[in-house]
């Protein structure tokens, strides 16, 4: 392990280095088991590879591995057996939606991931000793255990519905929620409480106004650096398939149970008449007599793909809307559970797409939808003009400058 | 009175859920919004409207909501809109 190198910067510059060198930093991030969450933290901590900080992760090894660059440094913070309780706990979830989800996340998922964490964390400052902590928004353990060493630490936010406060018209079950994250607090010792949620030093917001509506209520230290979606590519896709027509994604993330099956046969009875052709992301065999202008695939290269779309269907993940999005592609969004649908009246309100139901939604509602995206400019402006802020928030990189100004 | 409430009640859910959900279900007092219909944001939406639209703003779903704690909001039955709504006719009767 290498010392930290101070440098007395040169009054007149170092020739043929443009920028002023920052002292080589070491960052931490601590995530949750969940692709969504970790994605963004890979671009982020690229770009401060890049700039030649060091950088690992901590969290749920095998979940890891595959999201990270080869060679990544992870510290284990989270054991098989409990991550195999979680997995079966994820199976109960999906079929929980409104205040019944929210309590299982927080009950079932939140609390008992920071408690399952808080050791792996500890073990991980003790090894890496980082500059600054990167937690998760949903990473309870991270911020406590940087609380205690007195380590700077970040928040990173993948979705950005907690800064709508989307349970401001719910007082009780706001405070509820708050009572869950000092509770934690407590448990370890922690009597100066502080909504975890929220870093007092930085928060770093995957996102922008012009979905998230008006920022200037928010303090300096929270940063809304637009999308950070710099990630390796993942699976191949042929490409010969897509014909010219306009092509629209149908992607849930997850696949939600009979629900969600459900959902992808509703979708091709409303694509199957339309002039388009459609990409479901779906375990093969999902549609019986899958229309010919359907494609089902069970992973894509979701990045390279959405280049090549016109319109995107989607639940409304945080991640999937943001990078449909950045490439000014209108949506349809048929939001499930927790944060989706936040999202999607953020979606709605920017004008950038519209709302579907997801469990009763019919084909011809479905269809509806998806020709007014695709017909008329006003959802296409809309989306590019949100396309624009994202480009010049400066995602990973003005992630990178915040956290080097945090070191 | 509250009989009158509990059938338009279960008019507009038909309305906003659509029938043929509903072939399976008996909507009445003991039904629960989350459990047994699993409403989703904007069918709550559509229903909020439509109550709105017959019985005047006195009727807000969203204001109704807003006192309870998340096992109350979990366990909303139709009962509990229908006794809020007569409530409300009482007290501009």
């Amino acid at each position: 392990m290498k010392g930290r190198r101070m440098q007395v910067p040169s009054l007149l510059g170092a020739p043929g280095i443009p920028r002023a060198e920052t002292p080589k930093r070491r960052f931490l991030f601590a995530v949750p088991p969940l692709a969504g969450h970790v994605n963004p933290t890979v671009a982020v901590g690229t770009e401060l590879v890049r700039r030649g900080h060091t950088v690992a992760w901590t969290g749920h090894r095998p979940t890891l591995e595959p999201l990270l660059r080869a060679g990544a440094r992870i510290f284990s913070a989270e054991d098989d057996a409990f991550a195999a309780r979680l997995a079966e706990a994820r199976e109960e979830w999906l079929r929980l939606r409104g205040p019944a989800a929210l309590r299982f996340l927080w009950e079932e998922f939140i609390v008992p991931l920071g408690h399952a964490m808080m050791p792996g964390v500890r073990t991980a400052l003790d090894r890496f000793r980082p500059d600054v902590v990167v937690s998760d928004q949903i990473v309870l353990a991270a911020p406590v255990a940087a609380r205690l060493r007195e380590i700077p630490w970040a928040t990173s936010a993948t979705t950005s519905a907690e800064f709508t406060r989307p349970l401001a018209g719910m007082p009780l079950v706001e405070e509820w929620v708050r009572d869950q994250i000092g509770d934690f607090q407590l448990d370890h010792g922690i009597e100066d409480l502080l909504d975890l949620r929220f870093s007092d030093h930085l928060v770093l917001i995957f996102s922008t106004g012009a979905l998230v509506g008006d920022t200037s209520v928010f303090p300096d230290h929270f940063a809304f650096v637009g999308p950070a979606l710099d990630r390796p590519a993942g699976a191949a896709f042929p490409w010969e398939w897509l014909d010219g027509r306009p092509a629209v994604l149908v992607s849930l993330g997850t696949l939600n149970g009979p629900a969600g099956e459900r959902f992808y046969r509703v979708a091709a009875d409303a694509v199957r008449d339309l002039d388009v052709q459609a990409v479901f992301v779906a375990p093969p065999g999902i549609v019986d007599g899958t229309p010919p202008n359907v494609l089902v695939r069970p992973h894509v290269p979701q990045l390279r793909l959405l280049q090549k779309m016109s319109a995107v269907v989607c639940h409304g993940g945080h991640n999937t809307v943001c990078e449909s999005l950045a490439q000014g592609l209108p949506l349809v969004v048929a939001p499930i559970r927790d944060d989706q649908p936040v999202i999607a009246r953020q979606v709605e309100a920017a004008g950038a797409g519209v709302q579907v139901r997801f469990s009763r939604v019919r084909a011809a509602e479905l269809r509806d939808a998806l020709t007014t995206v695709l017909t008329g400019d006003a959802h296409r402006a809309a989306a590019e003009a949100v396309r624009d802020s994202f480009a010049a928030a400066g995602g990973a990189a003005e992630a990178a400058d915040r956290l080097e100004k945090l070191a | 009175m509250s009989d009158d409430a509990l059938t338009q009640v279960v008019r507009m859910l038909a309305e906003v859920v659509g029938e043929d959900f509903l072939l399976d279900v008996e909507i009445g007092r003991d039904t629960t919004f989350n459990d047994d219909l699993g409403l989703e944001s904007i069918e709550f939406v559509a229903l909020a409207d439509r109550l709105r639209d017959h019985y005047g703003d006195g009727v807000d779903l969203a204001a109704f909501i807003a006192g309870m704690d998340i096992d109350e909001i979990m366990d909303l039955t139709v009962g509990d809109l229908v006794d809020h709504i007569a409530a409300t006719e009482a007290a501009h009767a």
